[in-house]
């Protein structure tokens, strides 16, 4: 695999972390959003890198007229086949329910047509409005952009901007989904509060870090996580130094996914208090978990 | 074995299916002679033996069987049956680990000076003791101090054992009993309301979306109110269990409510579920099963007293923790 498209990571392919592969972007005024698109898209041009533009509500005649206002040459761009955008309906919301096996793949497709055509990698710009749509799939989402670090950012020459307007999400989806994120950018002023549980891609090693609690309230971004960890393989680490609680049912979610492959580890680390009275009422779980002293 | 003389005829024979008798005895030998020999014939026959009795009880009993007494399993029933709710779990558990056989027990689950809410819980479990053993084949000897234990409380241990086991001195002496009555009578029986909390109570409504909360106010006061950190940990853990089963199973939302007196910290869930299944959290569930299931059981394990009502208007869930109990 050719060079990343990053200069902050230089790490191997399969090497964590590539943290500044995968940016969140958290705004609510045109402005800051043509300022940070603007600025991926001139980032993208100087290295050669193909452009991908992701609209889901914005016409994609107004990407390229924002863009141009912000003096890029859109038109070279485009006539190189570097700089295109498309609508998430055309691309991968065509095929419902929005699956993230499907969506990854296209991205290591993606990937590999740019540098075929010669680009240095592939930078894309996304915007994530649909989370709320009622589009089907679309409670995969969480799950998606964990997976995404993994089995794309840290496999290809790919970075990609999560654009999370709070005009068009709830706060709550838009803190739940920025967490997953290792690079986030929020315009100043952009307060959110926590999530009840924020799902973390861990920076430097195979697994994910989970803050806050894990309850009945936090019962989806759970799935997100567990569907990530099924993705994942032996070893993975699961860091709940930052977890204030978590209730019998997620100590379960945690010890079915380990039990679903035969001799699979799955480390549990900083476990809470509740995480260790729960397996001593249950040890089979206890058993299927690695869980070292707090 | 001298001791096999001391047992009757039906205590020797083989339990073809759920024998559940009370041993009404009068003197603490008499149950150390009973239990000795009632323990004896199970292991000679290659049965298992549960011994769940307190400890000053367990002792004599220990000494009595000798080296045989390491063939049997042995539970405190001083810290066991500190709550009620489950001492059932751990029996049926026993019986479950031994398929195809015939489990021997024995149990001591109300002693004189038991309060009557504690009385009350125990006499529930022996009624449940038949719903969950029926069709099973074991055979459980219950002792009861009959010359201390209130004539009520003996009154209702006649109407919880199909069998009664003569421990006063009248050898072979062993009958049905003419009181036992239907266990879901018994529990109706039990059912009684529940003193109101006081009306200084800490009260926290709560929905979807105030589990967290919930948590951290329930997590504060006990730790204000004197609970160590272990003990606040399981109170919070079943305190979080109870809500959580209101949002998902009990209407979607309810009410906690936290007081603290003699000696102890309680908390009360209600809510508007109801609990049709009186086994409820009395026999230990997969923790892995999609269904649940969990929340129930743990509360029992976790909290040193559970009462469970269900009222006209839902769920009634109490559940206490003294401030000087164990540390786990």
């Amino acid at each position: 695999m050719g060079g990343v498209s990053e200069g902050t990571c230089s790490a191997a392919p399969g090497a964590y972390p590539c943290s500044g592969m995968h940016t969140s972007v958290v705004y609510a005024t045109d402005d800051a959003w043509a300022t940070r698109v603007s600025a991926c898209v001139r980032r993208g041009i100087e290295r050669d890198e193909r452009l991908l533009y992701f609209a889901h509500r914005t016409p994609p005649e107004t990407v390229f007229a924002t863009l141009a206002d912000r003096g890029i040459d859109v038109a070279a761009a485009r006539r190189r086949g570097q700089l295109s955008v498309r609508t998430a309906q055309e691309s991968y919301l065509a095929e419902l329910p929005f699956d993230p096996d499907t969506v990854i793949r296209q991205w290591h497709t993606a990937t590999r047509e740019a540098l075929e055509a010669g680009f240095t990698g592939l930078r894309a710009m996304g915007e994530m409005d649909w989370y709320g749509a009622g589009v089907p799939g679309a409670e995969r989402l969480l799950e998606y952009e964990l997976r995404m670090h993994r089995e794309a950012f840290d496999l290809l020459p790919l970075a990609a901007m999560c654009l999370y307007d709070r005009r068009l999400l709830p706060d709550r989806d838009v803190a739940l989904l920025e967490a997953a994120h290792l690079s986030r950018i929020r315009e100043p002023g952009e307060r959110l509060h926590p999530p009840v549980l924020a799902v973390t891609p861990l920076a430097d090693r195979p697994g994910l870090g989970l803050t806050g609690e894990l309850n009945a309230d936090s019962r989806a971004a759970l799935a997100g996580a567990l569907a990530t960890l099924r993705h994942g393989s032996d070893g993975d680490e699961v860091d709940l130094t930052s977890l204030v609680h978590i209730d019998a049912a997620a100590t379960a979610g945690l010890a079915a996914v380990a039990l679903r492959t035969p001799a699979r580890r799955l480390t549990v680390r900083g476990a809470p208090p509740s995480l260790l009275r729960t397996i001593d009422l249950f040890p089979e779980l206890g058993a299927a978990l690695e869980v070292p002293s707090r | 074995m001298t001791t096999t003389s001391l047992a009757t005829a039906a205590d020797r024979a083989p339990a073809q299916s759920f024998d559940h008798r009370a041993l009404l005895y009068r003197a603490p030998e008499q149950l150390t002679e009973r239990a000795a020999a009632f323990v004896t014939e199970a292991l000679d026959a290659g049965q298992p033996v549960l011994v769940a009795l307190p400890a000053p009880a367990a002792e004599p009993l220990r000494d009595r069987l000798g080296p045989a007494a390491d063939r049997a399993g042995w539970v405190d029933m001083t810290v066991l049956g500190r709550n009620p709710g489950r001492i059932l779990s751990a029996l049926h558990g026993f019986a479950e680990r031994h398929p195809g056989r015939a489990p021997h027990i024995v149990e001591e689950a109300v002693r004189p000076g038991h309060d009557s809410a504690r009385v009350r819980e125990a006499i529930r479990h022996e009624a449940l003791l038949n719903l969950a053993f029926e069709g099973r084949t074991a055979s459980l000897l219950c002792a009861y101090d009959a010359s201390a234990l209130p004539s009520r409380v003996l009154d209702r241990v006649r109407r919880t054992h199909p069998l009664l086991a003569a421990g006063d001195g009248r050898p072979g002496a062993q009958d049905r009993s003419p009181h036992y009555t239907d266990p879901l009578r018994i529990c109706a029986d039990c059912d009684t309301e529940l003193p109101p909390p006081p009306g200084t109570a800490e009260l926290l409504p709560y929905t979807s979306g105030d589990l967290s909360a919930v948590r951290a106010r329930a997590d504060r006061w006990a730790e204000e109110s004197g609970l160590g950190p272990r003990r606040r940990t399981d109170f919070v853990l079943a305190v979080c269990e109870a809500t959580t089963n209101s949002v998902r199973h009990g209407g979607g939302a309810g009410t906690l409510r936290l007081w603290a007196g003699d000696g102890a910290v309680r908390a009360e869930v209600r809510d508007g579920g109801l609990l049709g299944d009186p086994l409820a959290g009395r026999k230990r569930p997969d923790p892995l099963s999609p269904s649940g299931g969990r929340g129930l059981w743990m509360i029992h394990e976790l909290c040193d007293f559970v009462e469970l009502r269900n009222t006209p208007d839902g769920l009634q869930l109490r559940m206490a923790m003294s401030l000087d109990g164990p540390p786990a």
